[in-house]
């Protein structure tokens, strides 16, 4: 029918086919989505549009196969600090109903930041001979939960028990701090007693 | 040239239909990577049907079912009229509810109103799509299945605070974050009992999980476990049963106090859709509970040969639903019976009581397991 027709040789663009084709169209998806979110006027909608930067990211974590990082990014940034965000903006009435305007020297020097940050991240990264050849270097079961789990609670040369301790300590003193603050002291509790009586 | 392939006896045998088929093409069409190409692109295509069959058809059924059940709890026969003892009713009604004209308030922001009930269809989709509703009917058979559930529920939250802070209206506002702070609060207690799951179970995979409990009835973990099973399992209930929003813990909604919470404003197929995600939402938490606790889709053996033959000829499949609208009546049951508590004693409730519990909980599932090996 077709004696001719060749399919067409996807070897030289997507050395590793339908991975290098989801990275590009995440990777759009990500830089769009995070542009709309410094350019967004409404407050929340900026929100919304870093939740699904942070998503992007989280599925880009998935083709490195690093799991159970992209799992944690979804569980802390999206299901914790984005919704603590969406929160805030919530409470606090008429936040960003107004556009701010910004002048023009800003976008200026924002511009020629960015170009400069660009061009170092260029100049520094391509060189490194590492980054140019995407061979996967790691054993394939290398990022698995259970490697994972042993690695950071083992107890062994290299494993992570003591630091991962401390930090569990950190986050019950973060606990205690915010229910001191949140709480309320006798002063204010008699005082909410006088205004029901 | 790597193209990413759909793991389950389906898609296996999917894979292994595709090549026969294409020997019959010119030759032109033959090769390796357009077989498992195409091979992905109808696996994936099956498994989306599959999600969705369940999902959305599971929603009719469940709201007869609600109905019913409520009417019996309440002394009364529910939807007589239409069909059979009023089985066309949901239909009819669903019909209505979809040919509605969708309007957003004026005042409203257009984008986040419509896309909040997307948002929260999002987590129990996705939770459908890594159930085992029998030994090779899984969507997505990952290693990660109890950390990607914990992961997933966050959105559900988005979509309610998104959809009442978007509707521009006070009620809709109060009871977004009465319900985001209840959903938060109560996420932390069912990411506990389901890490318990995967502590005594000793992996996070679902299907492994359902397999940890193969056997007798006594194999699962309700029962495997003395006494500590059947706490987690009622613990699990209850903030299951908050993380849906359900009745008596439906404060974001409380007819009474908000008229109608976070979706007052919403209408048509916008109100379909968070409507379908409660329903959804009951489904997944019923099979989740199916799965942790009440050992999937095994049968009930009950340690007799000639029982469990008997049995056993029963698909899993069979066993599985069983099961799950067992959990579900129980939901039904519990939502009709009981009053709904005040906010401060429903957020009371989580931090100074199921808290505390699931820790100790947690402390003798480990307890168990180092003394009984």
């Amino acid at each position: 029918m077709f004696p001719g027709l060749q399919l067409p040789e996807l070897a030289l663009s997507f050395p590793l086919g339908g991975m290098d084709i989801a990275f590009y169209a995440v990777a759009i998806v990500m830089l769009v989505t995070a542009v709309f979110t410094v350019a967004v006027k409404n407050i929340l909608q900026s929100a919304v549009f870093l939740i699904f930067s942070f998503v992007t990211t989280a599925i880009l974590y998935l083709l490195l196969h690093a799991e159970f990082i992209a799992l944690a990014q979804v569980m802390v940034y999206i299901g914790g600090v984005v919704i603590f965000v969406v929160f805030t903006i919530l409470l606090t009435s008429h936040l960003g109903e107004d556009a701010f305007a910004t002048k023009i020297p800003r976008v200026f020097a924002a511009f020629a930041l960015s170009i400069a940050f660009v061009f170092v991240m260029v100049k520094c990264l391509l060189p490194m001979p590492e980054l140019s050849s995407g061979v996967v270097a790691s054993a394939p079961d290398y990022s698995s939960l259970q490697n994972f789990a042993m690695r950071l609670l083992g107890y062994t040369q290299d494993s992570f028990i003591i630091p991962f301790e401390v930090v569990s300590v950190l986050l019950l003193m973060t606990l205690i701090c915010a229910i001191t603050i949140a709480r309320k002291t006798k002063d204010e509790v008699e005082k909410e007693k006088e205004v029901k009586q | 040239m790597f193209v990413p392939s759909v793991t389950n006896p389906i898609g296996d045998f999917v894979r292994n239909l595709v090549p026969q088929v294409t020997a019959y093409l010119p030759v032109a069409f033959q090769s390796e990577t357009l077989d498992s190409v195409v091979a992905f692109l109808i696996n994936a295509v099956i498994c989306i049907i599959a999600v969705c069959a369940v999902n959305i058809g599971s929603a009719p059924i469940l709201i007869y079912m609600e109905r019913k059940v409520c009417a019996h709890v309440q002394c009364r026969l529910g939807p007589m009229r239409l069909g059979w003892h009023g089985t066309i009713q949901t239909i009819a009604d669903v019909l209505k509810m979809l040919f509605k004209e969708v309007y957003a308030p004026s005042g409203a922001d257009k984008l986040m109103f419509y896309t909040a009930p997307m948002i929260v269809l999002i987590a129990p989709f996705m939770v459908c799509a890594l159930i085992p509703f029998s030994k090779d009917l899984v969507v997505a058979d990952v290693s990660m299945g109890i950390p990607l559930i914990i992961a997933v529920n966050g959105f559900g939250v988005l979509g309610i605070l998104l959809g009442g802070w978007s509707s521009n209206n006070k009620y809709s506002l109060l009871g977004a974050l009465r319900s985001g702070a209840q959903i938060i609060s109560y996420e932390i207690s069912f990411a506990m009992i389901l890490l318990f799951v995967v502590m005594i179970s000793g992996s996070t995979n679902l299907m492994d999980i359902t397999m940890s409990q193969q056997g007798t009835v006594f194999d699962w973990w309700i029962f495997k476990i003395p006494v500590l099973g059947f706490i987690a399992f009622i613990l699990f209930f209850i903030s299951s049963t908050a993380e849906m929003n359900r009745a008596p813990f439906d404060i974001a909604e409380a007819e009474q106090e908000l008229t109608g919470g976070y979706h007052t404003e919403y209408n048509g197929t916008p109100f379909a859709m968070f409507y379908l995600a409660e329903y959804i939402a009951l489904v997944t938490n019923s099979a989740l509970a199916t799965t942790c606790f009440l050992g999937g889709f095994h049968a009930p053996c009950i340690g007799i040969a000639a029982v469990d033959n008997v049995l056993n000829m029963v698909p899993g499949l069979v066993w599985f639903f069983g099961k799950v609208f067992f959990m579900i009546w129980c939901y039904m049951m519990v939502r009709w019976t009981f009053v709904r508590p005040r906010v401060d004693q429903l957020m009371d409730f989580e931090w100074k009581f199921l808290l505390p519990v699931n820790l100790v909980l947690l402390t003798a599932g480990a307890a168990w397991i180092a003394i009984s090996g």
